[in-house]
């Protein structure tokens, strides 16, 4: 499509102006739903912007892979579009739903991969599960719980203490967390950090189960190799905006990486 | 209103179960109200005065400074590998979350109050005359208030840079109402004095464990939301 390819500049304007937005055709099948719309989000902190004026709108099934420095309100982006965090303003829509933090249906369609594994060490794998699915109302844990587990190749550590699994193994566990519920949209803050890189492979493979042409799934990360591996689009975000959104299609690593540094020493 | 029940219980059972495995609060409230009562034992001449006489205020102190030391940490738990993210994006209703906080908090400061007055009543050989039932109504009463406010202020504290350090400051002044009265209806039940000399006491402390539940309950969104 046209608006993937438009020069990174011109992008950045475009897709500020989210309530005209100028680059992207209603959607695949003609509906004027997204998988996953984020719509002139703006978060501050005291007198710093986060997250300043970013929209983009992603197709069922597409794949975002989020670029920037530390600092750049990649986190923030990511807590915002999970609901965990509320915008100053803007707004969040899933399938065309405005986000209604306060909603059960809302929050069953996200789920949230972070650096951090938000499991309970003391719990087993087979408990922290359990207490997930109790909080979001599923039903059928008994047979749900297996199956996550084995899709994940943890089915050998149901029992064993989420403590005593390695940060490889854990990120998996934390994956199956954030699916349990089976949700349209999976967003992923940082999965790669600290694995080495045979974890890193195994979590990629999982990761690749995820783009079964139905979930909407957005990556942040700053690691240009891994982020680019799955990715559809790719966006920069610099000092709290979008730099640039691109076809990762059209994209090499070597163009891209020029592509990053020169967006991240002079966003302007 | 069985699924809000049940999500309560799901976050007070994975609190407890966690609790329960590593005893890391226990022990510190245990460990804390044993000290207390031998330093207590030592420190007072029983020539002088009577501990029938006083020990309903030592008591009340020792719940609130060993309770403390483990309802301070009520959210630092969460904070371990970003739990309280897990949670938040969950659909859990914020204030079922603050409740499910406060029933595992009750259920631990009753392991805890159960042993102040063991120490207690071993240390300086306190009779107790009263009604068994109102000295449980009014502790259970004390202790749902001073839950309801540590369990709120606590995570407070948790996200501030001043962390547990800010709890004691902003709490104390709060809970005069169950110092007061929870120590007040304690010494006339070890005095064995009437259930009528209590009623007003009790029924001042469950009006503020009530009230200070459904306020902390409505409050706790605005402490959490990000």
């Amino acid at each position: 499509m046209l608006w993937r390819v438009a020069p990174p500049r011109s992008w950045a304007r475009g897709i500020r102006n989210a309530a005209h937005p100028p680059f992207r055709s209603p959607s695949w099948d003609g509906a004027l739903s997204f998988g996953l719309e984020a719509v002139d989000l703006v978060r501050s902190f005291g007198g710093l912007r986060a997250v300043d004026g970013v929209s983009f709108q992603l197709e069922p099934g597409e794949l975002l892979t989020v670029f920037g420095p530390n600092g750049a309100g990649k986190t923030t982006l990511l807590r915002m579009l999970g609901g965990v965090m509320k915008p100053n303003s803007g707004q969040v829509r899933v399938a065309g739903e405005p986000a209604d933090v306060a909603s059960r249906d809302w929050r069953h369609r996200v789920g949230i991969v972070s650096h951090q594994s938000l499991l309970y060490g003391q719990l087993t794998t087979t408990e922290n599960l359990l207490f997930y699915g109790r909080l979001f109302g599923l039903r059928h844990l008994k047979t749900r719980i297996p199956e996550r587990l084995e899709s994940v190749g943890l089915s050998d550590r149901a029992h064993q203490p989420a403590r005593e699994l390695s940060r490889g193994l854990k990120q998996r566990l934390a994956l199956a967390r954030a699916l349990l519920h089976d949700p349209e949209v999976v967003l992923l803050d940082e999965p790669y950090t600290g694995l080495d890189p045979h974890a890193s492979a195994v979590l990629r493979e999982q990761l690749a189960s995820l783009k079964d042409g139905h979930r909407t799934v957005v990556i942040v990360t700053h690691n240009i190799k891994q982020g680019l591996e799955l990715s559809d689009l790719v966006a920069i975000q610099v000092q709290g905006r979008f730099s640039s959104v691109t076809d990762a299609a059209s994209l090499d690593l070597a163009g891209f990486e020029r592509l990053y540094h020169a967006t991240v020493e002079d966003p302007a | 209103m069985r699924t809000y029940i049940g999500l309560v219980w799901a976050i007070a059972r994975k609190d407890l179960l966690v609790e329960f495995r590593t005893l890391e609060r226990l022990i510190a409230m245990g460990a804390f109200v044993v000290l207390i009562g031998i330093l207590f034992n030592f420190s007072i001449d029983t020539t002088v005065v009577r501990p029938q006489d006083i020990a309903a205020g030592l008591i009340w102190m020792t719940i609130i400074f060993g309770g403390m030391l483990g309802m301070g940490r009520t959210f630092s738990l969460e904070e371990q590998d970003g739990a309280l993210t897990g949670i938040l994006q969950s659909p859990i209703p914020l204030d079922a979350l603050y409740l499910g906080k406060v029933l595992g908090n009750f259920v631990l400061l009753s392991v805890m109050v159960a042993l102040v007055f063991l120490v207690f009543g071993m240390f300086f050989g306190l009779t107790f005359a009263g009604s068994l039932v109102s000295l449980v109504g009014v502790v259970a009463s004390g202790v749902l208030g001073f839950v309801a406010l540590t369990t709120l202020f606590s995570a407070m504290a948790t996200r501030s840079s001043m962390g547990e350090g800010l709890l004691p400051v902003l709490i104390f002044p709060l809970l005069v109402p169950v110092i007061v009265y929870g120590t007040t209806a304690t010494n006339r039940l070890f005095a064995g004095r009437p259930f009528a000399e209590v009623d007003g006491n009790l029924r001042m402390l469950a009006a503020f464990a009530i009230g200070s539940t459904v306020v902390c309950a409505w409050l706790f969104r605005f402490v959490i939301e990000e």
